[in-house]
C-alpha cells in the first residue's frame, strides 16, 4: 500500500469512529439522555470500549481498502459502496464479539462456579448467533451510510475527476 | 489498590488538552509554513502537512474518547440542552463534528497533492486555505470551551 494511501485509511478510519460516536453523544445529548447514560458507565470501560470500536473501524477500513486507490482511480471509487457495507457489517459482528466477551468474561466472574453454565454460557451460545445477524446489519447499514458520505466527501476533495495519478 | 476518580478524570482532562493543543498547534505550524513564498518552502509545507494529517487523526480520537469522559466525570450532574452552557455544549460538539466532516476532504487533498506533480505554488495557496480554515475553527471550538470551563 503506498503512503498517501495508508494515511487515506488511517483517516478514514478514525473519521469513521469518531463521527458514529459523535453523533449519538449529540443525539443522546439533545435529549437530556446523555447524563444519565454516562453515569452508569465505568470510565475504564468507556475509554476501552471506544479504543476496541477504532481498532475494530482500523482493521475492517483496512480491509475494505485493500487494493483500491481512490486518490487515483475513479473505477476504484465506484466499487468503495459495496466493500463499506460488507465491511460495515464484519465491523458489527466484531465489535459486538468484542463487546460479549467483556460481559461474559464480568458475568462469570461475578457468578457462583455452579451457575456459569446454565445462567451465562447457555444463554450466550442461545443468544450469539441473533446478536451476530443484528449486529452485522447494523453494521452493514451503517457502513453504507459511511460509504456514501465517504464518495461525497471525495468528491468535495476534488476527487470526482477521471484517473489521476496511480498511488500504488 | 483503586485508582481515585479524581485523578483519573485529571489525566482524561490533561489527554484532551495535550490533543487540542497538538491539533491546533499543528494547524497554525502548517498554516505559518506555507505563508512563506519561496518553493523550497512549500515543499516543506507540504511535507508537514501530511505529517500533520497523521497526528490529527490521532488527535481526534484522543478527543473524542477523552472528551467523553470528561462528560461522563459530570454523571447525572450534566447540566441539560435547555440551559444556556447546554446549548453551548451543543454548539461545540456541533462545530467539532463539522470540523471532523470537513477534515477528511483536507486530508484527502493533501494527499493528492503528494502524489500529484502540479505547480508547488499552486499546492502553496490550497494549504493556506485549508490550514486557515482548521485553525479558525479550531479557534472558534478553543474559544467555547473556555467559555464552558470558566464562562
Amino acid at each position: 500500500m503506498g503512503s498517501a494511501m495508508k494515511l487515506v485509511t488511517w483517516s478514514l478510519a478514525t473519521f469513521h469512529a469518531t463521527v458514529f460516536v459523535l453523533v449519538i453523544v449529540l443525539f443522546a445529548y439533545s435529549r437530556d439522555a446523555l447524563g444519565a447514560g454516562l453515569s452508569g458507565l465505568n470510565t475504564f470501560v468507556g475509554l476501552g470500549l471506544f479504543v476496541a470500536l477504532w481498532a475494530t473501524t482500523y482493521v475492517t477500513t483496512s480491509r475494505a481498502l485493500q487494493g483500491l486507490d481512490l486518490i487515483g482511480s475513479a473505477p476504484d471509487r465506484s466499487g468503495y459502496g459495496w466493500r463499506a457495507f460488507r465491511w460495515g457489517a464484519a465491523n458489527g459482528m466484531s465489535f459486538l464479539a468484542i463487546l460479549g466477551i467483556v460481559a461474559i468474561f464480568t458475568a462469570v466472574s461475578n457468578t457462583r462456579p455452579g451457575q456459569v453454565t446454565s445462567g451465562i454460557l447457555l444463554p450466550a451460545v442461545f443468544i450469539a448467533p441473533f446478536a451476530l445477524v443484528i449486529s452485522a446489519a447494523v453494521g452493514g447499514v451503517v457502513g453504507l451510510i459511511f460509504g456514501t458520505i465517504d464518495l461525497g466527501l471525495f468528491a468535495l476533495a476534488g476527487l470526482n475527476e477521471q484517473d489521476a495519478e496511480p498511488t500504488v | 489498590m483503586e485508582l481515585d476518580p479524581h485523578v483519573l478524570h485529571v489525566a482524561i482532562r490533561w489527554l484532551h488538552v495535550a490533543a487540542m493543543a497538538t491539533a491546533f498547534g499543528g494547524a497554525v505550524t502548517v498554516l505559518a509554513l506555507s505563508t512563506r513564498p519561496d518553493v523550497d518552502s512549500a515543499g516543506a509545507a507540504l511535507g508537514v502537512a501530511v505529517r500533520y494529517e497523521w497526528l490529527f487523526w490521532a488527535a481526534a480520537g484522543v478527543l473524542a474518547m477523552t472528551g467523553i469522559g470528561n462528560l461522563a466525570a459530570f454523571g447525572s450532574g450534566l447540566l441539560g440542552p435547555a440551559t444556556s452552557w447546554g446549548m453551548t455544549l451543543l454548539l461545540k460538539l456541533g462545530s467539532v463534528l463539522a470540523l471532523i466532516v470537513l477534515s477528511l476532504p483536507r486530508t484527502l487533498a493533501v494527499a493528492r497533492l503528494c502524489v500529484s506533480s502540479g505547480a508547488m505554488a499552486d499546492s502553496v495557496v490550497t494549504l493556506r486555505n485549508l490550514y486557515g480554515a482548521t485553525a479558525g475553527a479550531f479557534a472558534v471550538i478553543l474559544a467555547l470551551a473556555v467559555w464552558l470551563a470558566h464562562g
